[in-house]
């Protein structure tokens, strides 16, 4: 288009006049064709209306944007034509030999000449036209920074200052912040602001997004668009009285997100929603803001290391069905370590997947171990959760014992949400092992020969990307090479790779009850697959999406249409894995040790019977098993005790040198062969001794003396807390030696909830009176400061542990003696404890306090009103329900029952940031001076009337229940 | 040491359950452990209630005239504390209640004397006690001694041992007891009934029950309506009314209400805490669901099904449809 101006010459300039052309042809077809679009199809990613949030009618500034929207465009289209009316008039005016280059502007010259335009009226449309353009032109350009088209600047800006690998590696916190996350405008960065101004509400990401396609009230183009307008209007300062997150951005709105990436992926500026997403749910985490599932889970996750609330000790019991022992790295070095995962460990229907993993790799003769119970969950989802702080030690945690393990080479992992941040997000933590995908592994040893594929299987399958592996980390070619090397026919989905549909899970979402009235995404998807016709298999390669997508599979009724299965089990049908053998064969040298070792324990085994006859007919025989047996792990289900005691002598005699052939493929000693054997353990050794005491000589529990411990001074009133770290057994669990406690490592530990709520209480009391300090008393190992940290981490002032050996399992009296040694140092105006703890449930121990203490009590308290002041108004809850209330004299005794309030929730942060608060640990040895309650002679499992167990299938049990039901019924 | 002392307890001037099941349980150790079984009664008007409990076995009544009947720990404690000095027991019973733990461990504290509570199975060996408690969620039990105690105070559990029918001849004896020393401790200012409900588990013949097991809120609804389709009355343990999910009325146990005249009660994933069983045990039909196969309710359930609750409640579901 010439311009008046000429500063390009010959040829250059003619090929340049024909684009100039040509293009602006194309902007003005294409801003046709927007109009056209937004006038009548009324496309809903070009729909600003909220509807799911339930909006009906527009926002202003929403009706704003789609008046501005169409100035933007007809100003543009005007400036195009004026453009063109220009070039008109100058061939008409100049007619240049080079018209035909124009040939747009020529055609329109033509036009006009034909239509009976003369050259000087060409002439003067051209000064006058030449104006107006250049006016439009350049108000419109200058313009640019006020109004919608200043996407066009922010967006280079936004797609310059990208983040590498948005979401596949957040951004931490900074480690002195005050505060978590985003919780206000002054939280976000320039970079984020840029983001936020680049958005051109193109919409991409409000279509792709599952959260709101499933119904979810989040849209991530709205969501950048409210804090877009939100920050124009606050210009970087809060605005008093409205709340960015609650007030801008609803929390539904956060929690709804899937972290799944897929609006960060297409939008065209490079904008990143979901680690702004999860940098406001950080704030929500910090302030316990969260779904009560959701609560519950990252505090499980927080005591036992796995969102299944197992014991560690389980982690790998899937390992036990194999044919063959699974090295543990922390033991012995191997060529590959394999990083398990929650869902891979604990879920039934993934322990298989994990198994035939296992049986493929064993098969291919790769040598791999596990972390065994050193591993905890990786992290992934909580720190997409927001929960910033159980992320980190998780992962110092995973770190720490990947490099404390016997060398490996590489790592690999079938759970695409731990290699994510194994790879992304763990070198921050420490060297990090090359780490690959199982489908890549699979991928290799499938091409290279090491699996062979016997046969191919001619099924017609359709594979989802998961969105941690594809989108996140470009996984998207190695499982369907598995795919084709084992001979399956590979049918994409509509939506697939980089546009992978996410199945929900993400971001915590597994964690968070689906809301009632939505679609599930997982059905969206299952849905899509089965459109395609004639599928086999709907082939995943993420233990959540197998959960995930089986699930969808029966609720979305496709249960005829195909069925759900790993990569690894098609591989494992393909390589026709059932019929290979995969035992340990013992190496020769084993083999000829074991000979000559049993051929020594026969000819030994005679005599040594005899001296053991003799042993055992001089001890007690009770002791003689305890003694013989003190790693014997006792399983809950009483079994024959005879046998295992029969068997627990030779156990300990050299024979073993020999282990019965069963036993070749057992674990190590870490756990021990006899994990199914089962006896009633019975004490041994000397019980502790009491004290004499009888009517005439009476001996009232004195506080214990910590003559060394000193309180601080009071400032305020003063409530001591006691709290308790309580254990939890699974169904599988052994004794200690003497037969009076169940070992400690079957036991998982929690803070008591009765105490729990005694601890909100007082908090709530010091913060009603505005001063005073709360101190939180246990009586525990080490190991209960995590209790304790809990409690400072809620508010606690200060915390003090009592400790000694002898005061395991120690009965109420001498508990609430030793609390009672520190009370009478703190001087406290109220005390608060729990009814009973989750563990012992004796009920007993904050009565007793008070007595020794001489102070007024009341147990089972659901109501309490104190001001500090000596009057404490209490209502106790009775039997049936019924309150007495009543007053009593500070300071006293309170034990709070559950129900009272719903206690905080602490972050790991908050647990890191309560390391700074004082806690005093006070050494009890002597505590134990023969005032206790109780001795405990032995413990055991009962034997029990267990109720008849009814076997079968879901549905054959409800039939059996819904006919006994209509018979009694009936009858 | 002689004797064993039971401290009775009484609401609305009627003798508790569990006051007759520490006689059932003190008769029953007489044999092994030396009598005489004492019942004392601290009330405002003691003899009324002397009757209910001379039952057979029973050696003694003592009656105590109170001031007033509003439950006080500190006046129970120190009434206990000057019975026990005159009769001079060996034993000292209290249940296991909302009032026994105000104060059995606290006239423990103050003798020095051997403590137990929650105590589920009583003997004596060679004239010493042998108590019998659970452990870590009950699912283990330890016995526990009190050697050179000639004063061992028990809180027994409710509803574990039985009560004697059969009427007694026990001597009453009114005691004059000067309990001054703990009055004034507690000043009592009066009653809230738990609010009124359209159900009532103590009068419902089935009871469909849900537990911390059926994990949130929002899944409330969808049992209701299976309990409502199943014709059974909608119960529930104690954390599901504590997080406010459902009002108290529906709560089965100790706190909540006795299922009496339930025959078919289905408990879906509730553990079978004592307090819990306490309401329902006795029940002659019972089918718990329960993921982890130990769950103390197999203990007490006639059927167990060791499922997930909400795969078995789907299929319940369209069998009721
Ligand atoms: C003075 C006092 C009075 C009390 N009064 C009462 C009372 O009246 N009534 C009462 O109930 N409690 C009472 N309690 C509380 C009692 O001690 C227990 O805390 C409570 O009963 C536990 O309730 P729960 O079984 O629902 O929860 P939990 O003990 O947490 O058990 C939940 C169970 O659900 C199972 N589960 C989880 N998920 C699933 C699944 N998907 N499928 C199947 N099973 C699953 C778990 O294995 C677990 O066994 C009282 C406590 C005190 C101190
Ligand atoms: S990450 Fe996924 S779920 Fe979250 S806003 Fe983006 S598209 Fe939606
Ligand atoms: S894809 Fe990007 S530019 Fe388009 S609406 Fe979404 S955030 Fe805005």
């Amino acid at each position: 288009m010439s311009w008046g101006i000429t500063f390009v010459k010959g040829w250059f300039y003619l090929i340049m006049s024909l684009m100039l052309d040509l293009g602006h042809l194309a902007l003005i077809s294409g801003l046709i064709y927007m109009m056209v679009r937004r006038a009548s199809f009324h496309l809903p990613k070009l729909n600003y209306l909220r509807s799911y949030r339930g909006e009906k009618e527009l926002r202003p500034v929403a009706s704003n944007w789609r008046i501005e929207d169409w100035i933007f465009m007809s100003v543009l289209l005007v400036i195009e034509f004026t453009g063109f009316l220009q070039e008109a008039c100058g061939l008409i005016v100049d007619q240049p030999a080079w018209a035909i280059w124009s040939p747009i502007g020529l055609a329109i010259a033509n036009t006009l000449t034909a239509a009976g335009m003369s050259v000087d009226t060409a002439a003067s449309i051209r000064g006058m036209n030449w104006w107006m353009h250049g006016v439009l032109a350049l108000a419109f350009t200058a313009a640019i920074p006020w109004y919608k088209a200043k996407h066009i600047i922010s967006a280079v800006g936004s797609l310059l200052f990208r983040d590498k690998k948005p979401l596949a590696l957040l951004p931490s916190e900074p480690k002195d912040a005050e505060k978590a996350g985003i919780s206000s405008i002054e939280d976000f960065t320039w970079k984020d602001m840029l983001h936020l101004d680049a958005c051109t509400k193109c919409g991409r990401c409000h279509e792709a997004c599952p959260a709101r396609t499933a119904g979810y009230p989040l849209s991530p183009r709205d969501f950048i668009l409210d804090l877009r307008v939100y920050n124009d209007e606050a210009q970087g300062c809060t605005i008093p009285g409205i709340d960015l997150v609650g007030g801008v951005i609803a929390p539904e709105t956060l929690w709804a997100c899937r972290t799944c990436g897929a609006c960060q992926e297409i939008c065209p500026v490079g904008i990143e929603h979901p680690a702004l997403i999860v940098r406001m749910r950080r704030h929500l985490v910090e302030q316990g803001k969260m779904d009560p599932l959701l609560r519950n889970t990252i505090t499980t996750i927080g005591d036992t290391g796995n969102s299944f609330g197992e014991n560690s000790r389980k982690r790998s019991q899937w390992t036990k069905a194999l044919e063959f022992r699974v090295k543990d790295i922390r033991e012995e070095p191997a060529d590959t370590l394999w990083f398990v995962g929650d869902y891979a460990s604990f879920d039934p229907r993934n322990q298989k997947v994990s198994q035939t993993v296992a049986r493929l790799l064993k098969a291919a003769r790769e040598d791999f171990a596990l972390l065994h119970e050193g591993e905890k969950t990786a992290g992934n989802d909580v720190r997409r959760v927001g929960e910033e702080g159980l992320y980190e030690e998780l992962a110092e945690h995973n770190v720490e014992q990947m490099m404390g393990a016997k060398p490996f080479k590489q790592i690999i992992t079938t759970d695409p949400h731990s290699y994510n941040t194994i790879k992304n997000e763990y070198p921050a933590f420490g060297e990090i092992a090359p780490i690959s995908h199982y489908s890549s592994v699979l991928a290799d040893l499938l091409s290279s020969g090491r699996l062979k594929v016997k046969k191919p299987l001619n099924k017609r399958v359709t594979f989802h990307d998961p969105c941690h592996l594809g989108r996140m980390n470009g996984g998207y070619d190695a499982p369907r090479k598995v795919l084709e090397l084992i001979g399956c026919e590979m049918v994409e989905m509509p939506r697939n790779r980089d546009n992978s549909f996410c199945c929900g899970a993400g971001g915590g979402r597994i964690w968070i009850p689906d809301t009632p009235g939505t679609e599930k995404p997982s059905e969206n998807r299952v849905h899509e697959a089965a459109r395609l016709g004639g599928i086999d298999v709907f082939v995943t390669c993420c233990p959540k999406d197998l959960v995930m997508f089986e699930d969808a599979r029966k609720t979305g009724g496709h249960e005829k249409d195909f069925v759900v299965q790993d990569l690894a089990e098609l591989v494992a049908e393909a390589i026709e894995l059932k019929s290979l053998r995969l035992e340990d064969l013992p190496p020769l040298a084993d083999r000829i040790v074991k000979a000559v070792a049993n051929q020594i324990s026969e000819a030994v085994a005679s005599r040594l019977d005899t001296v053991l006859a003799a042993r055992l007919a001089s001890m007690p025989a009770v002791s003689a098993i305890a003694a013989a047996a003190p790693q014997a792990v006792i399983a809950a289900a009483p079994a024959a005790a005879a046998a295992a005691a029969a068997a627990a002598p030779a156990a300990s005699t050299p024979s073993t040198a020999s282990p019965a052939p069963a036993l070749e493929v057992a674990p190590p000693a870490s756990a021990p062969a006899s994990e199914s054997a089962s006896a009633q353990p019975v004490a041994s050794g000397d019980l502790p001794t009491l004290n004499p005491v009888s009517w005439s000589a009476l001996k009232p529990v004195q506080p214990a003396n910590f003559a060394g411990y000193t309180a601080p001074p009071k400032d305020g009133p003063r409530i001591l807390v006691t709290v308790k770290h309580v254990a939890k057994l699974g169904d599988e669990y052994g004794f200690t030696p003497d037969g009076r406690d169940v070992r400690r490592e079957f036991m998982e530990f929690s803070l008591n909830e009765w105490d729990d709520a005694a601890l909100e209480e007082a908090l709530r009391c010091v913060e009603r009176i505005g001063k005073g300090e709360v101190v939180a008393v246990t009586v525990g190992d080490p190991e209960a400061d995590t209790s304790l940290l809990k409690a400072l981490a809620k508010g606690a002032h200060r915390a003090v542990r009592i400790w000694d050996p002898s005061l395991a399992n120690a009965d109420p009296i001498t508990i609430a003696r030793a609390i009672a040694g520190i009370a009478r140092a703190e001087d406290p105006d109220l005390i608060m404890s729990g009814v009973q703890s989750g563990d012992q449930a004796h009920g007993a121990t904050g009565t007793a306090l008070a007595r020794i203490l001489g102070l007024p009590h009341a147990a089972v308290v659901v109501g309490l009103d104190w001001d500090g002041s000596s009057k404490l108004a209490l209502a106790r809850e009775l039997e049936g329900g019924l309150r007495h209330t009543f007053e009593l004299k500070s300071p006293a005794v309170v034990c709070i029952q559950t129900g009272i309030n719903t206690p905080r929730f602490a972050t790991m942060k908050m647990v890191k940031q309560a390391k700074q608060k004082p806690l005093v640990a006070v050494d009890a040895a002597g505590v134990i001076d023969g005032s206790s309650g109780y001795v405990v002679r032995r413990m055991y499992t009962p034997e029990q009337t267990k109720a008849e167990m009814l076997k079968g299938t879901p549905p054959e049990i409800a039939k059996f229940i819904a006919d006994l039901v209509r018979d009694k019924k009936g009858g | 040491m002689s004797g064993i002392l039971i401290i009775a307890e009484h609401i609305n001037g009627a003798v508790r359950d569990i006051t007759k099941e520490s006689i059932g349980a003190a008769v029953s150790l007489k044999g092994s452990y030396g009598g005489p079984v004492t019942v004392a009664i601290l009330s405002s008007d003691p003899d009324a209630l002397a009757a209910s409990v001379n039952l057979e076995g029973v050696d003694e009544i003592v009656t105590v005239k109170m001031a007033g009947d509003h439950f006080d720990p500190h006046i129970y404690e120190e009434a206990t504390i000057k019975i026990g000095e005159q009769m001079k027991p060996g034993l000292i019973v209290f249940g296991h209640t909302v009032n026994g733990m105000a104060c059995a461990a606290a006239v423990a504290a103050r003798l020095g004397a051997g403590f137990a509570s929650d105590v589920l199975a009583l003997k004596a060996e060679g004239g010493e006690i042998v108590a019998t408690r659970g452990a870590y969620g009950n699912k283990v039990n330890l016995e526990v001694v009190f050697p050179k105690r000639e004063i061992v105070v028990l809180a027994l559990r409710g509803a574990t041992y039985p009560m004697p029918t059969n009427p007694g001849s026990a001597s009453v004896r009114a005691l004059d007891l000067d309990v001054a020393a703990a009055a004034g401790s507690m000043q009592h200012t009066g009653y809230i009934e738990a609010p009124p409900s359209n159900i009532d588990i103590s009068k419902a013949e089935y009871i469909l029950s849900v537990g911390r097991g059926i994990q949130e809120k929002e899944n409330i609804p969808r049992f209701e309506q299976l309990a409502d389709k199943m014709g059974f009355t909608f119960g529930c343990s104690r954390p599901i009314v504590d997080a406010g999910w459902l009002p108290k009325a529906h709560q089965v146990g100790q706190s909540g209400k006795v299922a009496s005249t339930c025959k078919v009660y289905i408990a879906l994933g509730i553990s079978g805490a004592v307090q819990h069983l306490y309401g329902m045990k006795h029940i002659d039909t019972i089918i718990a669901v329960n993921t982890d196969p130990e769950a103390p309710i197999f203990n007490v359930a006639t059927y167990g099904v060791n499922v997930d609750l909400f795969e078995l409640t789907k299929e319940l579901e369209s069998q009721f449809s």
